[in-house]
């Protein structure tokens, strides 16, 4: 239990250290955040409400206290452009990155894991040998251009998926959720996920390949074969469940890691996510929506690092069963 | 006669040739006795053991030589049969043999259902019996390995390897890893339940004290060739291969402690290259030209050895008491 | 005792510091892997040094066709190897002259990666106590920040220019190397003739940077052969996006240039499969030597 706190503590502190870079980054700046807004149209009196308004005449230490109060009530302020609230904004999205990131990692890590213990197992034959390599070049590769060559070959050219965005124009639905489990929503989904599958296999493959590599060289493997265990049971039962206990824990930081990532592939399939947001917000220098679509991709990953920490407790019994003696 | 040995060949290869890590030894095992397999690391005891058990590294083959277990030669097929059931293993070292993420009682009730014919039941029973057999508390079968103290998981290796009732037990260095109080405690453990359980076991060790503490007969290696054989008692007190003689001071006799250790200069030979003839010769005080060809196991009775100068026997035990032999022996063999 | 270990400790040091660098130059000469990255390393080397004579024309020029008329999308042919794009570039020119810009942004990141991730982790694992926690808990701070979003953020405010791509580079990815070099410090500070530099009244800096650092030296450029690959691809990432700097001719502009253009949809392959090619092999190199290196030096590290 102290274990837990200590790592909770651990990471809501790099949280805090992020939101105050953020805010410091946003506002040392060069220009005032408003310069985009300001123009000669604007006399003195309407330029002091509109910084008023988003509280930009304060000094800079009250405005650093005030944004983490409004913070910790999960209140961003509003958008320069769309002038909606920035949380309202954030939580629109929210949901088409979760299940972009969520969908792809599940595929990857399953594929990754079988393969890279098959892999472990087929050690020294050419499959194997020619296998590394080739996982290692789809780990080299930028995440957008494996989605642009797949979007030119099997959207454009081959036509069968759908070559961007959420949902085709004119399909209406009663509410989110219902959009998000039409049939049309998992066929707009089907190519960035197998974009983003295809890069993020990698990591669990090569994880569970060299951790199964090590695991099969430990003494209570070779006891389980002094035991007459059955192969499978050994391989599957002892090798694997311990070759796991990293890569399910990458699994978590991967959640975190990959929504940052998923920036590229959002705008590669004009994906109406976070991470486009954040794009499209930089790009206009909408300070507070893309100071909100960075700290959420922040707090994703702090919370997914917890959770990391959380699993790998709970999965590993040496952490989790402390000794006796 | 439970287990024969008989020119067992083991053959590692590596990246800068063949290592023949056993190199046609031979011993026997009589039923209910329990026999030291004994010599420095890297003598070829552990890979012997390994082999019997049919668990050699993937570089390792079995090159001549065969196996027979109570009658019977051993091949791949029988040695899958017999492993655990007939005969089992009691590691070094219990903290890597045992797997980390299963509690301890999982393991044992893992090799009951899964090798023998227990059902989950009559497994967990068998576990409280077996945890009893060897000192634990039934309590800490719910526990995993790492809650363990050294002793204790060795205790818990032991009842592992008596789960399935073997009669012949392969223990490696058992007590190496642990301090010397639990050492003994081990041991004790060992032979109260070889004497109630009638079993037959080899002891592989190092340490000459712990052959002489628990041992009835002892079979000295090295270099992968068996050097010396015979019942406990005749060949720890009238030794008669110089390698034997060099162990002997190297270890604090249990009986008296009187006598200066004395380590045998030098390392055990590099099994890559081909030897001939006695493989001692360059760390022996008493090497001569004549050792350079192969000597055969010979003696009266029991007690057997493989020296040129065995009808010396006696001359050089009383020569190699004194320590400054063994240091002539080592400039010697430098120079 | 002093005068007595003087020499052992000198001896040593001058020993450790020459069978590292031999085996560091060595080393690819023995593992394929490592072997053919430093080939691909010295090709695109090569490329980028030569980039005038390999391709005469310039990369940015607008070109028009003997009749007068836009060499606009020119399918690959022996006048354009592989085309031109949609305002008469010619793509195989832009290919070669990215290589430049490619490895400018590689080398500049891993060079203050590398720097500062070992010296971070030199004085940290050295000194430990204070400095260590502070170092490391920065390290921590830099960790926890998104990478991309970050490098996005920073050049979308800062401005689109290829140096600060670099900058938020080298602030994200300095800590990994730090950190491993750091526990690697804290082995090598316990050894004897380290010890014994330390009884001849060696200063702390002397012992780092002439008894500890060379030993060091392998691990750092694993980092940097990692920073090499990582910074190309983000610099190519922040092009894509439309924060690179349009001055430049790099392989992620030119990406970016044909996904807005509509390439694909024209099936342009020429044009956008090339550059990711380029990336691929640069990356993997990097992925290749660290890999040699890391099984020769460091053999406990795998898997990290």
């Amino acid at each position: 239990m102290r274990l837990v706190l200590g790592r909770f503590t651990h990471n809501a502190l790099a949280l805090l250290a992020v939101t105050t870079i953020l805010f410091f980054m946003f506002r040392l700046m060069p220009g005032t955040p408003l310069a985009a807004f300001i123009n000669e149209n604007l006399n003195a009196d309407q330029q002091q409400a509109m910084l008023e308004q988003f509280g930009l005449d304060k000094p800079m230490w009250q405005q650093y206290f005030i944004y983490l109060a409004n913070l910790l009530q999960g209140e961003m302020g509003l958008s320069f452009f769309q002038r909606r609230p920035v949380m309202t904004i954030l939580l629109e999205v929210l949901p088409n990155s979760v299940i972009l990131t969520l969908t792809s990692l599940i595929i990857a890590y399953i594929f990754g894991v079988v393969a890279g213990a098959w892999l472990a197992w087929k050690r020294g034959t050419w499959i194997e040998r020619a296998a590394v390599p080739a996982v290692l070049a789809t780990r080299a590769a930028p995440e957008f251009w494996i989605g642009m060559v797949l979007l030119a070959v099997l959207s454009f050219n081959a036509g069968w998926f759908p070559s961007g965005g959420a949902s085709s124009p004119g399909m209406a639905y009663s509410s989110n959720w219902d959009r998000i489990f039409s049939l049309d929503y998992v066929h707009h989904l089907a190519l960035p996920v197998l974009t983003l599958a295809l890069y993020l296999q990698g990591l669990p493959l090569l994880l569970m390949r060299s951790n199964m590599l090590e695991v099969m060289h430990e003494e209570f493997v070779t006891m389980a074969r002094m035991k007459g265990l059955s192969e499978w049971r050994i391989v599957i039962g002892h090798a694997a469940r311990n070759a796991l206990l990293p890569v399910v824990t990458a699994f978590a930081l991967g959640v975190g890691l990959s929504m940052g990532g998923n920036v590229v592939i959002e705008t590669v399939f004009s994906w109406p996510g976070i991470g486009r947001l954040l794009v499209q917000a930089v790009s206009v220098h909408d300070y507070p929506l893309a100071q909100g679509a960075f700290l959420m991709i922040a707090l994703v990953l702090a919370l997914m690092n917890f959770v990391a920490d959380l699993l790998y407790m709970v999965l590993d019994p040496r952490v989790s069963h402390g000794r006796k003696g | 006669m439970i287990l024969e040995v008989d020119k067992l060949r083991i053959h590692y290869s590596t990246r800068d040739g063949v290592a023949r890590a056993v190199d046609g030894a031979s011993f026997t095992v009589p039923e209910g006795r329990i026999v030291g397999l004994v010599g420095e690391s890297g003598c070829g005891k552990t890979t012997a053991v390994r082999a019997i058990m049919g668990v050699l590294a993937e570089n390792g083959r079995q090159a001549g030589g065969r196996v027979v277990f109570k009658g019977q030669a051993m091949d791949e097929a029988t040695t899958r049969k017999l492993r655990w059931r007939d005969i089992a293993y009691v590691p070094q070292s219990a903290m890597s043999s045992l797997d980390p993420v299963y509690t301890v009682g999982a393991q044992l009730v893992e090799v009951m259902t899964k090798r023998g014919n227990h059902s989950r039941a009559s497994a967990r029973a068998r576990s409280v019996e077996l945890f009893d057999l060897v000192g634990l508390n039934e309590r800490r079968l719910a526990d995993y390995p790492h809650q363990f103290s050294g002793g204790m998981r060795q205790r818990a290796a032991i009842a592992m390897a008596l789960a399935l009732e073997p009669s012949l037990l392969l223990a490696d260095e058992p007590v190496t890893a642990l301090d010397v109080i639990v050492q003994r405690q081990i041991l004790d453990v060992l032979r109260s339940l070889q004497q109630r359980l009638h079993l037959s076991m080899v002891l592989v060790t190092h340490d000459i004290s712990v052959v002489a503490y628990l041992c009835d007969e002892v079979v000295v290696m090295y270099a992968g060739q068996v050097v010396e054989s015979g019942p406990v008692r005749d060949v720890l007190a009238r030794p008669r291969h110089p390698y034997t003689m060099g162990l002997r001071n190297a270890f604090p006799d249990l009986l008296s402690d009187a006598l200066e250790l004395v380590p045998i200069a030098g390392s055990p030979p590099d099994l890559r290259e081909p030897l001939s003839g006695c493989r001692f010769v360059p760390r022996c005080p008493f090497a001569q030209p004549a050792c350079g060809i192969d000597a055969a196991m010979s003696g009266n009775g029991d007690h057997r050895s493989a020296c040129r100068r065995d009808s010396e026997a006696d001359t050089l035990r009383t020569a190699a008491l004194d320590p400054r032999t063994w240091q002539r022996s080592s400039s010697f063999a430098m120079s | 005792m002093a005068e007595r270990a003087e020499p052992v400790a000198s001896t040593r040091s001058s020993w450790s510091l020459s069978p590292v660098l031999r085996r560091m130059v060595a080393m690819p000469l023995k593992d394929p892997f490592a072997f053919t990255g430093i080939l691909i390393y010295v090709l695109f080397a090569l490329v980028a040094l030569f980039a005038d004579q390999l391709a005469p024309i310039d990369p940015m020029e607008i070109l028009f066709t003997k009749a007068g008329k836009l060499a606009a999308n020119v399918p690959p042919g022996a006048e354009f190897p592989l085309g031109t794009t949609n305002l008469g570039r010619d793509i195989y020119a832009q290919l070669v002259y990215g290589t430049r810009s490619a490895l400018a942004v590689g080398l500049s990141a891993a060079i203050i990666v590398s720097t500062v991730g070992t010296i971070v982790g030199l004085v940290a694992g050295y000194f430990g106590g204070a400095t260590d926690a502070v170092l490391m808990r920065i390290a921590d701070m830099a960790l926890s920040l998104p990478f991309l979003p970050f490098v996005i953020v920073l050049t979308g405010f800062l401005g689109a220019s290829t140096s600060n791509i670099v900058l938020a580079v080298a602030l994200l990815l300095w800590p990994n190397s730090a950190r491993v070099i750091r526990s690697q410090v804290l082995t090598l500070r316990e050894r004897a003739y380290v010890e014994a530099a330390r009884v001849t009244g060696a200063s702390a800096w002397r012992i780092l940077f002439v008894h500890i650092a060379p030993n060091i030296l392998p691990l750092s450029f694993v980092y940097a052969a990692i920073a090499i690959g990582w910074a190309i691809i983000t610099e190519a990432s922040v092009s894509f996006l439309g924060f690179g700097d349009s001055g430049s001719v790099s392989w992620g502009m030119m990406l970016q240039d044909a996904f807005a253009s509509q390439a694909l949809s024209r099936g342009q392959y020429a044009w956008f499969v090339p550059p990711g090619i380029c990336i691929v092999l640069i990356v993997v190199a990097g992925f290749f030597i660290s890999r040699g290196y890391e099984e020769v030096f460091m053999p406990r590290l795998r898997g990290r």
